[in-house]
């Protein structure tokens, strides 16, 4: 693979999706509509916590997840029709006879996708550093998220890039690209739900009385010691729990999921932030701080706690390494088998499908 | 270039089941046969597309299926579909063309110029493809397989929708290129033009080679053909006729149509018909040797 290859390729799709549609309308409406979600969020936040600090926090969350739900909806499109599409034009056999390999080919049909995808991201940025200003979120998790759904977008094209190789109509593998997408957000949580309800296991546990060392240390007077261990009676408590820390995984691949656990932390209070604050409170002022509401950490939170096993207490361990590494390498193996479908001279073609 | 015993089928359908060629640099060689013959499919095997079920292929030298990049760079192919984009000005897609085909930035943009000249599409140079004519798109789409300046030209159905004046250039083109020491392959179902264009011609049916001639060495015709004929006086060409006792048709603008069976036959007839003092103008088999040869190999 030659990069001067892949250029000449992205560069003249790229030239094609510019002139073929209306991307002034398409882009434009994108603005709007996530600069309107941002105002209109923030307008909300506001009203409900009129003195909250860190507003930020709960806008930007807020909004990546609606960027990240609006750009799957758009991203398919962009190359869910690329490789039969020029097949039915007729003009993917006069590319295969160049001297471009098959490769550069893919990879330059995948970049000009990508790059339009990330033109997308580029135009919410306003938006998104409208949400930064309003307090709250450290340049870490701006730089690490908006990396992160870059990375996601990228699957997501060659993904629909594969199918359109892979099948004959271009409106086959505009719906399957599209279902796709709906089995990586809403398919992953379904399948979790049932292999979470599969996991369900009876388990008995038993109370043991604690030794008078155990309660000395936990300070009891010593008066009370002596009773309260004649009383104490070991029990055995019989249950069913589901076991979310054999299932977990299941969640791992969501793009939701992926983005909201990879979103570094946001720091703890500082020492002067906790100064100013409890003045304020001294002086009867009180500010809600909403990182305590931070939608992505609560998501975060909430699979890491799912992968806990029940007992542990090892802390909460990341999610997201598995489902980017799992996402990436799908999307790897969508450019490689794309590539092996553009490789001429073939030997089998699709049922009902021309080379030229 | 050499292609021996080439088979390949889709599925149940056999395309070619043996198909031999030959075509030599410096030559223009035809390939004729009914649709459905096979043509486009051996030329997708030619044109590194298709890899053969079966037989020997050689294009410029080196093999299509093993080297196919080889074969790329010295190998022209030009579809019966257009291919363009239509989106790109023509300027822009042969540029594009140049750079696929890893030539330098500067010499493809001096080949495009020189091609868009030769096409005579300079005035159209900076429009979108969408606005040319079928015909202007079929000479760019020809233009496009010359941007490298290839040994081996595949042409498949290159004259379809051209206007005459474009036709005559087409012919006077190929027959350049030929005489620049390329190999010129041309399927067409075009027969006046192939006959006057190419030095052989390869007849195909129902997949098969049936035969490959020097269009100067056609198979002598035995079973009986029309030919025309045509005099200065076509009332005493047809009492002439009468007189000899050769069945005829009714004389038209054109002529008079008489079943021959090849050329002896037509030397004959032509020999006593000057001896019985008509003033002839011409003697030809309709629709041209070719198509003769064609009509007797492709029953």
């Amino acid at each position: 693979m030659r990069v001067d290859g892949v250029v000449t390729v992205a560069r003249q799709e790229f030239t094609l999706r510019i002139r073929a549609g209306r991307w002034r309308w398409l882009l434009g409406t994108w603005f709007v509509l996530v600069s309107a979600f941002t105002v209109l969020v923030h307008l909300s936040v506001r009203a409900s916590f009129h003195d909250a600090t860190n507003k930020g926090v709960v806008v930007y969350g807020a909004l990546v997840l609606f960027v990240l739900a609006l750009a799957l909806l758009v991203v398919p499109s962009l190359t869910g029709q690329s490789v039969n599409g020029d097949r039915e034009r007729g003009t993917l056999a006069t590319l295969q006879v160049t001297r471009l390999t098959a490769l550069e080919i893919a990879v330059g049909k995948l970049v000009a996708a990508w790059g339009t995808a990330l033109a997308f991201l580029a135009l919410a940025l306003p938006a998104v550093l409208y949400s930064v200003a309003l307090g709250g979120i450290p340049v870490s998790r701006l730089v690490v998220v908006t990396v992160v759904v870059a990375l996601l977008l990228g699957v997501v094209a060659a993904l629909a890039l594969c199918l359109s190789s892979l099948l004959a109509r271009s409106t086959t593998s505009g719906v399957l690209s599209y279902l796709t997408v709906f089995a990586m957000t809403v398919g992953t949580l379904v399948v979790f739900g049932i292999g979470a309800a599969m996991s369900t296991e009876h388990y008995t546990e038993q109370t043991s009385c604690p030794t008078r060392q155990d309660l000395v240390d936990q300070g009891f007077p010593p008066e009370v010691l002596d009773r309260a261990l004649a009383d104490c009676r070991s029990t055995t408590y019989d249950g069913t729990r589901a076991r979310t820390d054999h299932v977990w995984w299941l969640l791992a691949p969501n793009p939701f999921v992926i983005v909201a656990d990879a979103a570094p932390q946001l720091p703890k209070e500082t020492a002067a932030e906790r100064r100013s604050r409890l003045s304020d409170e001294r002086a009867g002022r009180y500010h809600e701080d909403l990182r305590h509401s931070d939608p992505l950490g609560a998501i975060g939170r909430g699979v890491r706690d799912l992968r806990k096993a029940p007992g542990s207490d090892t802390g909460r361990k990341p999610v997201w390494p598995f489902g980017l590494a799992f996402d990436l390498l799908l999307g790897a193996g969508a450019v490689w088998l794309t590539a092996r479908r553009l490789h001429a001279p073939s030997r089998t073609l699709p049922r009902g499908q021309r080379v030229a | 270039m050499v292609a021996t015993g080439v088979r390949r089928s889709f599925g149940p359908v056999e395309a070619v089941r043996g198909i031999d060629l030959t075509a030599r640099p410096g030559e223009v060689t035809a390939l004729v046969g009914p649709n459905g013959a096979g043509k486009t499919t051996l030329l997708l095997v030619l044109a590194t597309l298709l890899v053969p079920d079966a037989g020997a292929v050689t294009v410029a030298g080196f093999d299509p299926v093993t080297q196919p990049d080889e074969v790329r760079a010295r190998m022209g192919w030009s579809p019966d579909v257009f291919g363009l984009y239509d989106n790109l000005t023509c300027r822009e897609y042969l540029e594009f063309v140049a750079a696929a085909m890893r030539l330098p930035r500067s010499t493809g943009e001096a080949r495009a110029r020189e091609l868009l000249a030769l096409a005579r599409l300079e005035d159209q140079s900076d429009q979108p493809v969408h606005t040319l004519s079928r015909g202007q798109k079929q000479r760019l789409g020809l233009m496009r397989a010359l941007v490298h300046d290839p040994a081996v030209l595949l042409l498949d159905e290159p004259a379809s929708g051209l206007d005459p004046r474009s036709r005559v250039e087409l012919r006077a083109l190929l027959r350049d290129l030929a005489g620049q020491g390329k190999a010129v392959l041309v399927s067409s179902h075009l027969l006046a033009d192939l006959e006057e264009l190419s030095d052989r011609v390869v007849f195909v049916d129902r997949g098969l080679t049936v035969g490959e001639h020097a269009i100067d060495a056609l198979p002598a015709n035995t079973a009986a053909h029309p030919w025309r004929l045509r005099a200065l006086d076509a009332d005493g060409l047809v009492a002439a006729l009468d007189r000899l006792a050769v069945p005829h048709g009714d004389p038209t603008p054109a002529g008079v149509d008489v079943q021959l069976a090849g050329d002896e036959a037509a030397a004959d007839l032509l020999a006593r018909l000057v001896r019985a003092k008509v003033p002839l103008v011409s003697c030809q088999p309709v629709g041209g040797h070719l198509e003769a040869a064609y009509l007797e190999l492709t029953r």
